[in-house]
């Protein structure tokens, strides 16, 4: 049984009778990864239709028909997307392994609350595990993500997608 | 970590050499390459927070770790490993028919069949001969804990792997078995080991009583001290959990042969060079036919400064004759993986009535699981590395021994020891300071290590090559750090009278790579275009080493950091290098990376000096060029890579390389602090803040030095709040996932302020010496003393939990 879906807007069939990540991965999505036997770590986020899941936790059948969007689709290493350049910017990533579920998280963040306090930060990324940082970094990465994303044009020259693009706050979300 | 074992009897009694003058032999004053110093003012790249070398593929997702590179084969099969579900006995029968019978199953593997050793070896990811016991089997019949190894499967994908293995029937004779380290300490405790079932036995050994190993060493005269009427003697034990490395990407494997008939490992490793040497050994390959390959590696932490996956996976790959991916479930990382060593120790100290330490005694019962690797070395570091710190205590003893368990086996972690150790020093301390009614700072005044001083507690307890001379230390300006970040003298109360705010600290030493036992290389080449490939054994396992070895290349050639192509840990291409542990990289593969860059300088001034007719010993290489202060006259390298890879009269390719080893290994220092609060109705704890000030020399580079010691410091606040992995009365591991082991997550941990405080170490490259170990060793004692602080009560034994500090609070 075979599954047909969008992956980053390109057509996409994947095999079925396993978890979405396996299915993404053994499709050549390897930036979707799993530290976790499933559905607990969160480092496999991706959109779903919108919808922020842990890709080892679903059902690869599950996904039928939609429109999935992995890490991979924010930015490219010469043009990086705010959130990812801001993990850059503030030594943010150290293996790396984590930072997918970091980012997606963080997107999915911004885009509900484009200017978050730290509390709701460390909120929005309590499912994703990880053994190196401290979260310190992340966190304050994400802060600073956005501060840039609140800017239409980010700090390091990069461009904030349109979609990303949010209205300047007036900081009743605080 | 002490490689040089030999077995000097019952216990081990290492006396230093007080030979000839020691400050001709150990001089404070030594001769530093003059750029050593250099970058203070204007660097180019060492003390600047660079981007990391890896990150632009990493936040993106291209960056490949192991399992990643599944897609390059086309007939690539998934291995499983068949575990016992007992925790100790014999296998009697193993039936493989109906996994053998099953649609896309290549190979099914048992201790009988061909392609699996039955050389004993230890995983342990050591220099050699490696200073654990061989112990083990790649698959074993006689099975030591719950997990251990049996037999394994490769199939067409990972379900039908994993359904073949369960369809592996396994039938045993059940033997006793033991958990606790004290009953197993007894010769009426069921054993572990016969003699003849070890090789490469370690000093001290007791197979009868299950004892792996037995060390001790002693300074002065603990007893006549602890028996000094004049003086008031301590005592306090203390006990650790049984931490789990839990990095995120699970140890994985691929295994396959190449074109060239040749052995291929692509691997999830900190030590691609001994793993190498392991498997040659293991399956009687030449060295030279084995290629060992590490590709982005998502955490190791010691844990995978052992070669755990590695052998099953060839094993399974030489027998169904195809690549082979192995990729540990996060169950097996838990059950039969590799975990940090619990111990439990006991200090006795003998002080006079103004709080000057006379003597210090030091205990360890260490638990190494099943089987031995890096038991004997951890547990020298219990005392090696905590020790040394109260360099004026005239009188120091230590011993430990190390003792088998039925439970899953132990291995190197972050720390190796000292967090262990680290507890059961300044825990204590702090107990004798509140005896005397001194503050805990002004007690350890006067008592601990500063420059100048000529420690002996490392050679005695670690084994590690002689004396050391001390050259820098930062300890003061760490503590001055650390109490103004947590705000030492002014703890404003809550204004609930049932809540108490408390200040807890600790301090903390280590090492810098092994003292005498290391060896680090690196080549660097350069392109017409100026630019150069720096090869390099170094193994980066997301901390940044990568980055900082591109740091240190770009500093000495002046040039920008993505002028530096890095190429690291594949054992074909880079030098040789000991791996990614005793926190050695910067400074020992550093030390590599610069004296080969500083050889390819000299290729290039002699060069520039052609080019620009001026004398070498006036040029300088900086901004991509080499240039004459005299004449302000400068050539590019583009320049130079040009005309002496295509000039006219004579042609070179400009090289360098080096390869470096060292007998010192000069510690850095940690400060830190811990604010809780505690509710004195029901014990329940809010760790406010950790704040910790490092002392790591000179920081390559600043921003990944922090992040080192946060990371640091939550694997360390783990330590003191989290259960670990525990065990039912059958043997079996509590926990199977991250949902059932807390890992601190992100709301649970606290803001971690952390601190560089930079000294210069005149050994290290650019004055750099580690970072990423010491501030794994503080959080445990420093939040113990935080709740005694608070509420008046002493949490002894990890974690501190709020039924501990409840039960105590009602006792009182």
């Amino acid at each position: 049984m075979s599954v047909d879906l969008t992956v980053n807007g390109d057509a996409v069939t994947i095999e079925g009778g396993q978890d979405l990540a396996s299915g993404l991965r053994g499709a050549g999505y390897t930036e979707v990864k799993c530290g976790c036997d499933g559905g607990v770590c969160g480092l496999s986020k991706v959109f779903v239709d919108g919808k922020l899941e842990m890709a080892c936790g679903i059902d690869a059948s599950d996904a039928a028909g939609a429109e999935v969007k992995t890490v991979a689709s924010l930015g490219t290493q010469s043009d990086l997307h705010p959130i990812q350049q801001a993990f850059v910017d503030n030594h943010a990533v150290q293996s790396g392994f984590s930072t997918g579920g970091f980012i997606m998280s963080a997107k999915a963040l911004l885009e509900e609350n484009p200017d978050p306090t730290e509390a709701e930060v460390r909120e929005a990324i309590d499912d994703v595990y990880c053994r190196e940082t401290g979260y310190q970094k992340p966190v304050e990465a994400i802060l600073d993500a956005a501060e840039r994303m609140q800017e239409d044009v980010a700090p390091d020259g990069g461009t904030v997608p349109e979609s990303d693009r949010a209205t300047k706050s007036n900081g009743d979300n605080k | 970590m002490s490689d040089s074992v030999e077995d000097p009897g019952e216990e081990a009694v290492t006396e230093p050499e007080t030979t000839g003058s020691e400050a001709e032999k150990y001089p404070l004053e030594i001769e530093e390459p003059a750029n050593n110093r250099g970058p203070r003012e204007d660097p180019a790249s060492v003390r600047t927070s660079a981007e990391k070398d890896d990150d632009r593929k990493l936040v993106t997702g291209e960056a490949k770790f192991t399992a990643d590179y599944a897609d390059r084969f086309s007939d690539l099969a998934y291995g499983s490993v068949v575990r016992s579900e007992i925790p100790h006995g014999r296998v009697t029968d193993i039936d493989t028919s109906q996994a053998e019978a099953m649609d896309g199953v290549y190979a099914v593997i048992t201790p009988d069949s061909e392609e699996v050793p039955d050389t004993k070896y230890t995983s342990a990811g050591q220099s050699y001969p490696e200073p654990s016991p061989w112990d083990m089997n790649v698959l074993s019949k006689h099975v030591r804990y719950v997990g251990d190894a049996i037999a394994a499967v490769a199939a067409e994908d990972r379900e039908t792997a994993d359904a073949a293995a369960d369809a592996v029937s396994v039938e045993y004779e059940e033997y006793d078995y033991v958990l606790d380290p004290e009953e197993a300490y007894s010769e009426d405790a069921p054993r572990l080991f016969e003699d003849d079932e070890v090789e490469n036995e370690i000093v001290g050994h007791d197979y009868s009583r299950n004892r792996m190993s037995s060390i001790g060493g002693e300074m002065g005269d603990v007893d006549a001290a602890l028996e000094d009427d004049s003086l008031t003697v301590h005592e306090s034990e203390w006990e650790t959990i049984r931490q789990s490395h839990a990095q995120l990407e699970k140890h994985t494997s691929l295994a396959y042969r190449n074109e060239d008939d040749r052995t291929v490992l692509i691997t999830s490793t900190q030590v691609p060079n001994h793993t190498r040497r392991q498997l040659s050994d293991l399956f009687d390959e030449p060295i030279r036919n084995i290629r060992v390959k590490k590709p982005r590696v998502g955490g190791g932490f010691g844990g995978k400064q052992a070669m755990v996956t590695e052998p099953v996976t060839l094993a399974l790959s030489k027998a169904a004759d195809r690549p082979v991916l192995y990729e540990a479930t996060r169950d097996e990382e838990f059950q039969a993986m590799r975990t940090r060593h619990p111990m439990r120790l006991r200090t006795r100290t003998a002080v006079t009535d103004d709080g000057k330490i006379e003597a210090i005694d030091l205990y360890a019962l260490s638990n190494t699981g099943a089987y031995g690797s890096h038991g004997m070395t951890v547990a020298g570091n219990v005392g090696s590395k905590p020790l040394p710190l109260y360099s004026k205590v005239p009188n120091v003893r230590f011993e430990a021994d190390i003792v088998h368990t039925n439970t899953p086996q132990t291995g190197a972690m972050r720390g190796y020891g000292a967090p262990q150790g680290t507890l059961a020093i300044e825990g204590h301390l702090d107990e004798v300071a509140r005896d005397l009614d001194m503050d805990p700072l002004e007690f350890r005044q006067g008592q601990f290590m500063e420059v100048g001083d000529l420690d002996e507690i490392a050679a005695i307890f670690g084994g590690e090559g002689s004396k050391r001379r001390i050259r820098s230390c930062g300890l003061e300006d760490c503590i001055d750090r650390g109490k103004d970040a947590i705000g030492w003298d002014d703890v404003e109360q809550p204004e609930e009278e049932h809540l108490h705010r408390g200040i807890g600290m600790a301090l903390s030493a280590q090492g810098t790579g092994v003292a005498g036992d290391e060896l680090g290389a690196a080549q660097l080449m350069m392109n017409e275009d100026g630019s150069f490939h720096l090869k390099v054994g170094g193994v980066d396992i997301g901390t940044g080493a990568d980055t900082a070895m591109v740091q240190i290349a770009a500093e000495v050639l002046g040039v920008k950091e993505e002028e530096v192509i890095v190429q690291a840990s594949d054992t074909d291409i880079t030098p040789f290098d000991y791996g990614a542990y005793a926190s050695s990289t910067t400074y020992i593969s550093g030390s590599a990376v610069k004296q080969a860059a500083e050889d390819a300088k000299e290729s290039l001034l002699k060069w520039g000096s052609r080019m620009l007719d001026e004398p070498a010993e006036n040029l300088e290489t900086g901004d991509g060029s080499v240039y004459s202060e005299e004449t302000g006259e400068s050539v590019t390298l583009e320049e130079i890579g040009y005309e002496s890879t295509y000039g006219d009269e004579t042609r070179e390719q400009i090289l360098g390389q080096a390869s470096y080893s060292t007998d010192e290994s000069p510690p850095p220092f940690a400060a830190q602090f811990v604010d809780v609060t505690v509710d004195e109705r029901n014990g329940e704890f809010d760790v406010n803040r950790l704040a910790v000030a490092v002392d790591c020399g000179t920081a390559i580079n600043p921003g990944m030095a922090r992040g080192q010691v946060q990371g640091g410091n939550h694997m360390s606040f783990e330590m003191a709040v989290s259960d670990g992995v525990t065990f039912d009365e059958d043997g079996i591991a509590e926990v199977s996932d991250y949902d059932e082991y807390h890992l601190p997550t992100a709301t649970e941990t606290p803001p971690i302020d952390a601190m560089l405080v930079e000294t210069h170490e005149p050994t290290g490259p650019f004055g750099a010496k580690s970072v990423a170990e010491v501030p794994t060793n503080t959080v445990p004692p420093a939040l113990s003393n935080a709740v005694r602080d608070a509420v008046g009560v002493r949490i002894t034994e990890m974690p501190v939990t709020a039924e501990k500090i409840s039960d105590a609070l009602e006792d009182e």
